[in-house]
């Protein structure tokens, strides 16, 4: 459904992707691991539009992604959230998923119950009236990360470290809504997480970056026990 | 603007003005003038505000609505309302020149406004066969007689751009209450937000800038049938930039009431006070207030006037709804 | 031919002029992030009080220098001292407020100079120099092209070999490794803006030699200021030379095979263009996107 081949970035001199491969089946999730700076979240601006890649080629439901600008990616069905959650700034949460169904649908209507039930799902909706940028807490604005992209109506989301920074409870709390919402909507996803917990929990399979390229993939229980994977988690924990 | 507030304008606008000045052609044709200025200072505003882009250089949609408007009515005979409209969207069609601009960030898009600003006027100083010249267009027709009505008064004129503004104001504020509006009011501080929901941001500022064309051409045009002359010199003169942003400014842009009536505010002391004290540089007073606003209150009187007023809860929400 | 090379070095000797009217504004804008959209008005207020000072005593224009720069650092530091106030979205109020400073100056002038035109009444500056048997210029356009040059040159060693200089240039490559080491930005950008009156004062008097002045004129300055700054890629001395003499040569070469009228329309399309293909400009780093 979602295949990246032969893709290359650099920025200035530098090159943060190097010939990466790999696919996004149906209906999968599909988790991207690897240390800070491997090319994980590099890989999702690519994907989104935000950055533009010196080789390589991008399709998605048959369309070649790469040449459609960032908006019209979103109609084509990919979702995605920021590590660091970017709500739209001056209006209130509902406005923001409002504004989402509006430009994010490939027809433009505005559904007010397909927006009370995303806000439902992520327990969101008793915030719905609270400005965006100032009102929320941390878990909320993450939610709410979530709960835009969803209001796209994706086929694919894509998650950028949305539970990073949660403290444990909420972090259970969130990864079950996270499954809740990917059964309820049918969705496949690509997952980024540095928690190696999270991952197997979530994952129905791993990409593993390291130094901008793609060093193993497969099933998580086995890639985790792969010796090049684990050194390259060098200072991580492995379960 | 609520409805009391806007109920109470237009009975002030339509019934007392008229009623109370109307016979003083001197007056009337004051409070016109400063309805102009409020007219340009709305789409300035509309600009500045949903489209995040400031603009210093609104007197090239005017002077191009004035001369596109003058050259259609007295070179191929299309009737003056027509060509109102028509002001307009020669003066759209000139901001399609500007869109490359648009790829730039806040102030290089101001600086590049600029720019072209002084192009369109060096043009039409240039354009002779077209503009006259620096001679300049005399005996533009008058608004016509129209349902009985004789609009190529005083009074007239004050009642057709009365309804201009009145029109761009509606217009405004449905573009604010509408999606677009939204996500342009979340584009201003949070433009890659909007635009990874799918808002194609860059074609929702264009809409912005073809629209505030539109209205700041259409007063220009309705300008050149007001005062029957025209000038490249005047037609494109840096007041009709300078105006509009003191009074959008003045009043507080990101508010529909506030261009409005900053520009009856300051147009009216600007002739009436100002330029009676000092006949030569009285725009001196603007430039001052314009600096004094940016540095004391940006977003214009009204949070001053609330933070004096207001019980000090309500101060943080006043500021933020920006009604 | 002959016409061509004609042209080509009047449009040099004006770059020399343009470059020293843009410098005040790059210098500003690379310590401060700041569009003095007043800049020509100061540049034009120097120019004022040569005229002032030539009308009341007869004094030579050259000499009324140290005036104009005492008066034009002041307002310069005025100005800095009020975009400093500013709270927030400095980048874009900044320059709506250097706006309106700028309509205060030129309105100024008008109430105590009138909108009459004036000139220096001095005929020396007026008379020809003749260069290599066949390249003819004013007396005024040469001065004004080698102060030009010598104050650019000046600038870059100051800012390449003084300690405030290198101050400066710190504070623009990075505000806040500056601070850290123990620089204080507030002072390089005083600094800058005094400089940058200095700079303004020695144009606004050479303007005064060259040139006719009228209240307008401050802001054509201006924006023939920052076009050659954008030109430059914002910040870079050298790259003002080079956007001045590339703008006084495309003015020369219009001037001589078109119309002089026509010499302005050509300069600012050069800019768009140049703007819109490379936002940072000829010799820029950093982009303005």
């Amino acid at each position: 459904m979602l295949k990246v081949e032969d893709l290359s970035v650099s920025f200035g001199g530098v090159r943060a992707l190097q010939n990466v491969n790999f696919e996004v089946h149906k209906h999968e999730v599909l988790g991207l691991v690897g240390p800070n700076g491997a090319g994980k979240t590099t890989s999702f601006n690519v994907l989104s539009g935000v950055v533009k890649p010196v080789s390589g080629t991008v399709t998605y439901d048959g369309h070649d992604i790469l040449k459609s600008s960032m908006h019209q990616r979103v109609t084509y069905g990919i979702g995605r959230t920021f590590q660091i959650p970017q709500p739209m700034h001056e209006l209130t949460v509902r406005e923001n998923l409002i504004v989402a169904q509006r430009f994010g649908r490939p027809d433009g209507k505005v559904k007010q119950d397909r927006i009370d039930e995303i806000l439902e799902s992520v327990n969101l909706s008793h915030k719905s009236e609270s400005d965006a940028a100032t009102e929320l807490a941390l878990t909320e604005r993450k939610a709410l990360e979530v709960a835009k992209a969803l209001a796209t109506e994706p086929t694919l989301l894509m998650l950028d470290e949305v539970l990073a920074g949660l403290e444990t409870t909420s972090k259970k709390l969130f990864m079950e809504t996270l499954k809740k919402i990917r059964k309820q909507y049918n969705l496949s996803m690509i997952v980024i997480e540095h928690d190696i917990e999270t991952i197997m929990n979530m994952c129905d399979r791993v990409v593993v970056f390291n130094f901008g390229q793609v060093i193993a993939e497969g099933d998580p229980e086995e890639t985790f026990r792969n010796p090049e994977v684990v050194r390259s988690y060098t200072g991580e924990v492995l379960a | 603007m609520n409805i009391k507030f806007s109920a109470a304008f237009a009975i002030v606008m339509y019934l007392v003005i008229p009623f109370t000045l109307g016979d003083n052609n001197y007056l009337i044709g004051l409070v016109a003038s400063a309805l102009i200025i409020a007219g340009i200072a709305v789409a300035w505003a509309l600009l500045g505000n949903l489209g995040g882009m400031v603009s210093f250089g609104h007197a090239a949609f005017f002077g191009v609505g004035a001369y596109t408007s003058a050259v259609l009515t007295m070179d191929h005979g299309v009737p003056v309302f027509v060509a109102l409209v028509m002001g307009g969207i020669g003066a759209s069609i000139s901001s399609i020149f500007m869109m490359p601009a648009l790829r730039l960030r806040g102030p290089y898009f101001a600086l590049a406004i600029l720019a072209y600003a002084e192009i369109f006027k060096i043009l039409a100083v240039e354009a002779t066969s077209i503009t006259g010249g620096a001679g300049g267009l005399l005996s533009i027709p008058t608004l016509p007689v129209f349902m009985g009505i004789d609009f190529g008064t005083k009074l007239g004129g004050y009642i057709v751009i009365l309804n201009i503004v009145c029109l761009t104001l509606i217009t405004y504020h449905f573009i604010r209450k509408s999606t677009y509006g939204l996500a342009l009011k979340a584009m201003h501080d949070s433009e890659m937000a909007t635009r990874i929901v799918g808002v194609p941001a860059t074609y929702l500022k264009i809409v912005m800038l073809l629209v505030s064309a539109f209205m700041t051409g259409s007063i220009g045009a309705f300008n050149a049938h007001y005062i029957n002359f025209l000038e490249p010199d005047y037609a494109f003169s840096g007041s009709w930039t300078i105006f509009p942003i003191v009074a959008a400014i003045f009043g507080g842009y990101r508010t529909l009431s506030g261009p409005v009536l900053g520009a009856l505010f300051i147009y009216l002391v600007d002739q009436l006070v100002f330029k009676s004290v000092m006949p030569q540089g009285h725009q001196l007073i603007l430039g001052a207030m314009l600096a004094g606003m940016i540095i004391l209150s940006p977003s214009g009187l009204l949070p001053i006037l609330t933070k004096f007023f207001a019980p000090k809860k309500n101060i943080k929400k006043a500021e933020g709804q920006h009604a | 031919m002959e016409l061509t090379a004609q042209a080509l070095f009047t449009g040099l000797l004006m770059g020399g002029f343009y470059g020293l009217i843009a410098v005040g504004l790059a210098l500003v804008f690379g310590t401060m992030k700041v569009i003095n959209l007043a800049h020509g008005e100061l540049v034009l207020l120097a120019a004022y009080i040569a005229y002032a000072l030539e009308s009341q005593t007869g004094l030579n224009p050259m000499l009324s220098l140290p005036i104009a720069m005492a008066v034009v650092i002041v307002a310069a530091l005025v100005t800095f001292y009020l975009t400093n106030q500013i709270k927030k979205d400095r980048e874009l109020n900044s320059l709506i407020l250097t706006f309106g400073l700028g309509i205060v100056l030129t309105n100024g002038l008008l109430m105590v100079f009138s909108a009459d035109i004036y000139s220096t009444q001095s005929s020396w500056f007026m008379e020809g120099v003749v260069i290599a048997d066949s390249l003819f210029s004013m007396r005024s356009e040469m001065i004004a092209f080698i102060v030009g040059i010598a104050a650019l040159g000046g600038l870059y060693w100051w800012l390449n070999h003084t300690w405030h200089g290198r101050a400066i240039r710190s504070v623009s490559s990075n505000r806040d490794a500056a601070k850290l080491m123990g620089m204080n930005p507030t002072k390089a950008e005083l600094w800058s803006w005094g400089v940058a009156g200095v700079l303004a004062a020695l144009a606004g008097v050479m303007l005064y030699v060259t040139s006719v002045i009228h209240p307008p004129v401050g802001h054509s300055l201006t924006i023939k200021a920052f076009v050659i700054t954008v030109l430059a890629g914002m910040g870079s001395i050298p790259g003002v030379l080079v956007g001045a003499i590339m703008i006084g040569v495309i003015e020369g070469l219009t001037t001589t095979y078109f119309q002089s009228s026509l010499a302005e329309l050509a300069s600012m399309t050069v800019f768009l263009l140049v703007l819109l293909v490379m936002p940072s400009g000829l010799f820029g780093k950093k982009g303005a996107h």
